[in-house]
């Protein structure tokens, strides 16, 4: 601001001062200039009477220094001349003035010296007898005087570049002073001169602007957060150098990071190759997938590119924790194989059993045992029917009513039911305890007494016993099945209640089991609220204990 | 001048973190293929090993190039010549695994069940990795303290499995061969174990610019 002011200062002075240098220069040396030629006009008409009087005595007397004459004949000689020998001079007869003299009486011209530092003035006169008289003066030039007048400009310059340098800084402080102590938070309170106002307003109004953008960011800002800290999901927003933008809890927990992990590399906070070259998919192809493993937990990862006029500006990460799904999936492949297979043995069998008979190969002797066959593998393919419908009800979980309902005496019709198994495998069934009414499902209940009975009696020694006792613990109604059997060896304790899971697959066929009973009383103490507790020991016996806790108003003692 | 310098330095640890979890994963591969005697792992275990070995070259171009071109001092010099000695120590880790691998597939299946340590040093010596790796990621000494104390649980254990597997040959000398390829795979896995106490010990250099020796 300074310097501009400072240079246009000094422009205006410049200007005046060599408008004003060449004007009077001008003015002047023509007023000078005229005054000198009048007195020489005036020098010669004097002289000129002087020599028509006196010829030339007169110009041998005259001591002149400033005026030099020169008495020059009608062909050009010089018949005298006041500063040098007349009769060595060249011929006048071609001067300028001499000639115009001699034509029109006078003459008159100017003639430059070489260097231009001086001029000389002639004025020539025609005498009476035909010769002419010229009288010259030397005079110095426009210029010489400039020259001369150079140290009082430059010293003018000089006050003019210091007056102008104090001006200039003076005035621009006064400029900005008032601008520099602008309050711009609130821009209309300020008391500056009024050519500021303009300005000031679109300040305000581009303040009161970004105050809104502002707090519509935070809003937004805000928004986002709640939803990305809420959620199980792990987020991670990358921008395109693969730097962390964003990361909400769940990622952080998952990733075993911190907060501090905003604006590092997303390898510094998980390498694993598989995921680093999945992202790098994602920014070649716009998506990717990838599954990975974390303290035993399984999570599928979903990477895309995220995209704004057409560039790349990052991606965005999703995990997702699979682990209950994987673990679904996978049992229902096992369940889909398992029921394929134990659907097909029986049948293979039936099938054989038809081919021989179809092709006479059985004796008419040995008929009525292949036709038992027959019947018996159909048998268990409905009873594997059966178990199968049992449990999808159960997983479907359709509407069964719940009614008061005495354990005892579903134990009791129940047993009555496997009392001829029991029998042919001579082992001891016994129940104890006594009524314990709960609200429940009836055939539920029977179903799963039914189950674990049957399992005690079928996977028991010869001459063992089965013990069912009902009994009411505090709140719970608890049936305990306790048998002397084979027991469950511990390694496949927490398998069996899978489908189709066989402790000894090479035995299923002997024991004649589906494989699926203890799946159904587990889906079956689920759909009750009830709670399973198993005990057991390899060649000593199983005990499993079901309880049922109830709110006191149901458990009705009687 | 200097935002291009650090661009590079980002990319140079960038390569640097990639190489390293390489390595792991060769290590974690090597000792699953030992676990599970599963053969077929060991080819992964090479064609990693493969991408190490280029990685290294890379990161050694881009280290002499940084040398040469930015003239680095104090702290960055420090990171670039760790870099330089670390990427020898990763290389080598996956040499080495590249190597377990490759005795794997002459056990013929057989897992090493009989010496139950060397389960222990497979685990011991990848943790040192993993640990090591760490350290670089985020510039923490302690955790490069912790892989380097690790190292004496690794050597404790080689002479663990040193001795059971001298019971081994006492007791079925026929299994003499399977025994000394246990060995050499032990010793492999201590070698590993010392070569991540070397990259835990170029970490702390580059922090600190002390090297403890």
């Amino acid at each position: 601001m300074t310097k501009k002011i400072f240079k246009s200062i000094m422009v205006v002075a410049g200007a005046v001062l060599i408008a004003s240098l060449v004007i009077i220069m001008g003015c002047l040396y023509r007023y000078f200039s005229n005054v000198q030629e009048k007195q020489l006009e005036d020098e010669l008409s004097l002289a000129v009477i002087a020599v028509e009087w006196d010829g030339r005595d007169y110009l041998e007397e005259l001591q002149s220094k400033e005026y030099r004459l020169t008495w020059v004949a009608e062909n050009g000689e010089v018949i005298y001349d006041t500063q040098s020998d007349g009769e060595g001079m060249e011929n006048h007869a071609d001067r300028e003035e001499i000639q115009e003299a001699l034509r029109n009486k006078e003459g008159k011209s100017s003639r430059y010296s070489t260097t231009l530092l001086e001029k000389t003035l002639y004025c020539a006169r025609r005498l009476n007898d035909g010769s002419v008289l010229r009288i010259s003066v030397r005079s110095v030039t426009i210029w010489v005087l400039v020259l001369g007048m150079i140290q009082p400009i430059l010293i003018v310059v000089v006050v003019a570049l210091i007056l102008s340098g104090i001006l200039a800084s003076h005035i621009s402080k006064h400029i900005m002073e008032p601008l520099n102590s602008l309050d711009l938070e609130k821009p209309l309170e300020n008391n500056t001169y009024e050519e500021l106002a303009p300005l000031l307003n679109r300040i305000n109004k581009q303040h009161r602007q970004i105050d809104m953008q502002l707090s519509e960011l935070q809003r937004k800002n805000d928004e986002f957060t709640q939803i990305t800290y809420g959620m199980t999901e792990g987020l991670v927003l990358l921008n395109e150098k693969n730097i962390i933008l964003n990361i909400n809890p769940a990622a952080l927990k998952l990733f075993h990071t911190s907060h501090f992990c905003k604006g590092k590399d997303f390898l510094t906070v998980e390498r694993n190759h598989d995921v680093s070259r999945a992202i790098q998919d994602a920014f070649l192809s716009g998506h990717s997938e990838t599954r990975m493993e974390r303290e035993g937990k399984e999570y599928q990862i979903h990477i895309n590119r995220i995209e704004s006029n057409g560039s790349v500006i990052g991606a965005v990460i999703l995990a997702f924790d699979i682990t209950e799904a994987a673990f679904a999936e996978r049992n229902r492949r096992e369940f889909t194989a398992n029921v394929s297979h134990e659907l097909k043995t029986p049948l293979q069998s039936i099938m054989g059993s038809a081919e021989l008979m179809e092709n006479g190969l059985v004796k008419p002797e040995d008929m009525t045992r292949f036709v038992g066959h027959i019947r018996t593998e159909a048998g268990r393919l409905v009873t594997l029917i059966d178990d199968i419908i049992r449990l999808s009800r159960l997983d479907e979980k359709c509407d069964m009513p719940f009614e008061n309902v005495d354990l005892y005496e579903v134990a009791s019709d129940v047993m009555a039911g496997l009392a001829d198994i029991a029998a042919a495998k001579d082992i001891e069934v016994t129940l104890t305890g006594g009524t314990v009414s709960v609200k429940s499902v009836r055939r539920l209940l029977a179903e799963i007494i039914f189950n674990l009975c049957d399992n005690a009696i079928k996977y028991n020694k010869n001459g063992g016993t089965v013990e069912v006792a009902i009994s009411r613990q505090e709140n719970n109604a608890v049936i305990a099945v306790k048998d002397s059997g084979i027991g469950i060896p511990p390694e496949h304790q927490a398998r069996i209640f899978e489908r189709f899971y066989r402790v000894d697959k090479s035995r299923s066929k002997e024991s004649g089991g589906t494989g699926l009973g203890l799946s159904i009383v587990k889906h079956a103490v689920q759909y009750l609220n009830g709670k399973i507790d198993l005990q057991s020991s390899p060649r000593q016996g199983t005990m499993i204990q079901i309880s049922f806790q109830e709110d006191k108003n149901d458990v009705v003692n009687v | 001048m200097r935002s291009r310098f650090d661009e590079q330095l980002a990319i140079l640890n960038k390569e640097l973190t990639q190489m390293g979890a390489m390595c792991e994963e060769a290590i974690a591969v090597a000792s699953k293929a030992l676990t599970m005697g599963d053969i077929k792992l060991t080819d992964k275990v090479l064609s990693l090993d493969g991408e190490i070995n280029r990685m290294e070259r890379t990161i050694e171009t881009l280290c002499l190039k940084l040398l040469l071109q930015q003239q680095p001092v104090a702290r960055d010099l420090r990171q670039i010549s760790a870099a330089l000695k670390m990427i020898t120590d990763m290389e080598r880790i996956g040499t080495q695994a590249a190597d377990i691998a490759e005795i794997i597939t002459f056990l013929g299946g057989r897992t090493g069940g009989e010496c139950e340590q060397i389960r222990f040093m497979a685990d011991a010596a990848s943790q040192m990795v993993t640990e090591s790796i760490d350290a670089f990621v985020k510039q923490d000494i302690i955790l490069a303290g912790a892989a380097i104390d690790r190292d004496d649980v690794v050597d404790d254990l080689f002479l663990q499995v040193k001795s059971s597997l001298i019971k081994l040959i006492a007791e079925k000398p026929t299994d003499g061969g399977y025994a000394l390829d246990l060995l050499m795979i032990a010793k492999y896995f201590e070698r590993i174990g010392d070569h991540a106490v070397n990259i835990a010990e170029w970490v702390a250099f580059s922090v600190t610019g002390e090297h403890k020796k």
